[in-house]
């Protein structure tokens, strides 16, 4: 190439790396519309570090100043609400493709070996999103905000001997305040977030180390060419960047029709709640967590007790990590396995129902739909070992299906 | 994908490949080039900043020969009431050739305040009372003789020695090299209160 | 996954979003001009007690209202400045030892309650001879706040009955509440015009970024079709 870039590649790996995760990095070629949801998340969490950078550059972080600082946002910075929009709306979309990511890793088994480790550094960026997120969720200080941050710092308290020191600690008083803003947004932006940024980096590199599954969940490293490429793999670049680019601008447009149109996406996207000044004297009616926390939530409530609805919750947000062992069926991807398959869509029903029932109010109809799907959650992970070693299977192709 | 398989025959067109990639690419740049002006927009100066540029001085309480600071978007700005002695020694700071620029030929201040006193009205002299020289603060010195046995009475910097006389006009013999500077400023219609709206766009402060 | 799950998946989502997006009910006629005359009338009815203390008075100018205008019709004699935020005429010390509360900052009550609850909330008073003020509401019992609508929307019983009709007609009244929900809905919102007049703009822009995109996609992809196929044929050898 150029002598400048001879020169900056005798000090630099550039092209070393862009052939390594690019140009010579192979990926089945049958990746159908679940395989956008990657480069979508870089872009997002990308979005969101910009956004959430200007954001800063206004931000008070003490109890009197943060919730004009950000209606001040709105109102008198030039295109604040487009930053703060932008920044808001991206959580949810985040959590959006963060589930139907996470969805695609179960339903074509990527989760399974070798991909074990890949699928535990990707659960744990999930998990360390939700603590992003809910320091995001505190700071601009609306009366949700508050409430927020006095439910689940109380929630902490409820771990056994080191809980009270630990509410304290992330309180930094004997409430929610100033020191508490001031903790949680340098958390929020400095440290979750590199913690994020470098598992993220960790994930990529894992992905590229085994290579990317496909719907079939078949190794293609298996059928090489005589060139020792995989036959039914294509260079990432130019073919999935040329697709990626397409994937980004479908959802570019609908990430702008939320933001020009549709804001607050009826109080789903940014709470009505959040518009009240926070206020430590008036509770909110119910306090909900946002849609993207509140399976868990309603699994908390599930149980009337609050020691045994905590130990639910963290079990329903630890089970996942023991997948990888807890399936044993030999084939991998659910297309060809009809009794897995119908478990996963059972489970993604049941998901997004605890979502829903944990929006509503704690009134008695609504505890048999948490308790319900409180088992079915549970129990998809406690049945899997049995079901999946008699499941019965199709036959798996040689080849991936186009 | 399937209705791409429409024409499996279809041969790469390279042409066609650098076309689109240059469309791509160009409406690409466009719509993040856009994006990063609107972000760098909201990096300017508020709406709150805006309402609160402005700072209101009452007169009434200023006696004759007296000074008062105000805090004017985070400079000091102050408004003098010079007494007619004072206002003789501007005269005679002209008569004895003590200043580098006696006419203010350099727009250090509003065009309305290009006289002998820098102001609307002689008495009242209202000044950002930041040096030229390196951004000190000047302290006031009314008094003759105070400074120096020539003294006439003015501003002198602590900082490097820079001396003033009673209109902000720089002594020879200073390392400033400009008269302090003259805010825009408006009287209310009653002339009891005075208005500091914005800086004179071609002044600079130091 | 078939195309038709996706299809009436993606035209659910659609439906959805278009449903939020109408204007709740048939006379909230939204626009600059509806939102200026509800200005006009909440500074002369409401603005007495409640700041809107996130709006600056200059906003409206924005909307087509000069300054002068402003300063006449909108802006309170007791020293508001143009460009701060909308502040009440009365003192909130007073306010509280009158109404027992400090009457609220109506900035974010629409983007907080919901324009049409605001809107049942004003027509919903009723006479209450049992309340210190003389006033209750359906929607929100025993509110702080008086009727101060009263003598153009008419007193009802707590039964709906008329006891004293109002200056107004019903239309013309329901109107001009229906006129400052729109302004409160404004200023909890005053990004709305804004985002709707950039809005297609932006749309436009990123549908002619997709559109090269997949062209581009196609383009590439013929490769991996062909190559595909020229497998596929050597396929059975292999087997």
């Amino acid at each position: 190439m150029s002598r400048f870039g001879d020169w900056l590649n005798e000090r630099f790996p550039a092209r070393e790396m862009m052939r390594e995760h690019m140009t010579e990095y192979y990926a089945p070629k049958n990746f159908n519309i679940f395989y956008y949801t990657g480069s979508l998340l870089l872009l997002m969490i990308f979005l969101q570090l910009i956004s959430g950078f200007l954001l800063m550059a206004h931000y008070v972080p003490t109890s009197q100043g943060a919730f004009d600082s950000v209606q001040g946002i709105m109102y008198d910075t030039r295109w604040g609400w487009l930053i703060r929009y932008m920044h808001v709306d991206g959580v949810s979309l985040i959590f959006i493709l963060l589930y139907l990511h996470i969805g695609r890793g179960m339903l074509y088994g990527s989760y399974r070996k070798p991909r074990e480790l890949l699928w535990i550094i990707g659960y744990l960026i999930y998990i360390m999103m939700m603590g992003e997120a809910f320091f995001g969720y505190v700071l601009p200080f609306g009366n949700l905000s508050y409430w927020a941050g006095q439910v689940i710092t109380s929630i902490i308290h409820a771990v056994p001997f080191v809980g009270p020191g630990l509410t304290t600690l992330a309180r930094g008083g004997p409430g929610v305040g100033s020191a508490t803003l001031q903790r949680f947004l340098a958390l929020h932006a400095v440290l979750w977030f590199l913690i994020i940024a470098a598992l993220i980096v960790m994930h990529v590199l894992a992905l590229h180390q085994v290579g990317s599954n496909n719907p079939d969940g078949i190794e293609i490293k298996q059928h090489k060419g005589p060139d020792g490429h995989p036959v039914d793999g294509i260079p990432f670049h130019p073919y999935y960047t040329v697709k990626d680019i397409f994937g980004v601008g479908v959802w570019l447009i609908i990430f702008a029709a939320i933001i020009f149109y549709a804001p607050t996406m009826h109080g789903v996207f940014l709470e009505r709640t959040t518009f009240f000044r926070a206020n430590p004297m008036v509770a909110l009616p119910d306090v909900t967590p946002p849609w993207y926390l509140a399976p868990y939530y309603a699994m908390l409530r599930a149980i009337p007790n609050k020691y045994f609805g905590i130990a639910l919750m963290g079990l329903a947000i630890s089970l996942p990590f023991f997948l990888p062992w807890l399936d044993r069926n030999p084939v991998r991807s659910a297309r060809y396995r009809p009794v897995y398959r119908m478990m996963i869509i059972i489970m993604a029903i049941t998901f997004f129902t605890l979502a829903w029932v944990g929006e509503q109010p704690p009134l008695p109809k609504y505890f048999i739909i948490e308790r319900l799907g409180a088992v079915i959650y549970v129990g998809f992970y406690l049945l899997l070992p049995i079901i999946s070693s008699i499941e019965p299977t199709r036959k798996v192709p040689e080849r991936v299906q186009s | 994908m399937a209705d791409t398989l429409k024409n499996p025959k279809d041969t790469p067109n390279p042409g066609r490949r650098r076309f689109l990639t240059a469309a791509t690419t160009v409406v690409g740049a466009a719509v993040a080039g856009t994006m990063a002006v609107a972000m760098i927009e909201s990096l300017e100066p508020t709406a709150a900043e805006a309402a609160s540029a402005s700072t209101s001085v009452n007169l009434e309480p200023i006696e004759p020969g007296m000074q008062v600071t105000v805090p004017w978007q985070k400079k000091p700005a102050i408004v003098v009431n010079r007494t007619p002695a004072m206002l003789a020694t501007l005269a005679e700071a002209e008569q004895k050739n003590l200043l580098k620029d006696p006419q203010c030929d350099v727009p250090q201040q509003p065009p309305y305040c290009r006289n002998r006193f820098r102001a609307r009205k002689p008495e009242w002299l209202v000044m950002v009372r930041i040096c030229t020289h390196l951004c000190c603060i000047p302290h006031y010195r009314p008094k003759r003789a105070s400074v120096a046995p020539w003294w006439l009475g003015g501003f002198y910097c602590p900082c490097h020695g820079s001396m003033y006389d009673l209109s902000g006009r720089v002594i020879k013999g200073s390392p400033a090299p400009h008269n302090m500077a003259v805010p825009e400023y408006v009287f209310s219609p009653d002339g009891k209160a005075v208005t500091i709206t914005t800086m004179y766009k071609k002044a600079h402060l130091c | 996954m078939t195309r038709k799950t996706w299809v009436s998946a993606t035209a659910g989502i659609l439906a959805w979003f278009a449903a939020g997006c109408a204007v709740a009910a048939p006379q909230f006629s939204f626009s600059k001009t509806t939102v200026l005359a509800g200005a006009r009338l909440f500074a002369e009815h409401c603005s007495a007690c409640h700041s809107v203390g996130s709006l600056r008075y200059n906003r409206l100018a924005a909307l087509g209202m000069s300054k002068a205008d402003i300063e006449k019709e909108i802006m309170l004699p007791n020293g508001a400045n143009y460009l701060k935020g909308m502040e009440p005429a009365m003192d909130v010390a007073d306010a509280t030892k009158w109404f027992g509360i400090p009457p609220p900052n109506l900035s974010h009550m629409v983007r907080a309650r919901g324009q049409k609850w605001i809107y049942a909330y004003l027509t919903s008073f009723y006479w209450d001879p049992a309340r210190p003020s003389g006033w209750n509401n359906h929607v929100f019992p025993n509110a702080a706040m008086p009727d101060i609508l009263a003598p153009w929307g008419g007193t009802y019983a707590s039964d709906g009955k008329l006891l004293q009709p109002g200056l107004e007609s019903p239309a013309v009244y329901h109107q001009q509440v229906a006129e400052i929900v729109d302004f409160l809905r404004y200023a909890s919102d005053p990004s709305i015009f804004e985002r709707h007049t950039i809005g297609p703009y932006v749309l436009g822009a990123l549908v002619l970024l997709t559109l090269f995109a997949y062209l581009l996609k196609r383009e590439y992809w013929k490769d991996v079709y062909n190559r595909g196929n020229g497998k596929q044929a050597r396929g059975p050898k292999q087997g």
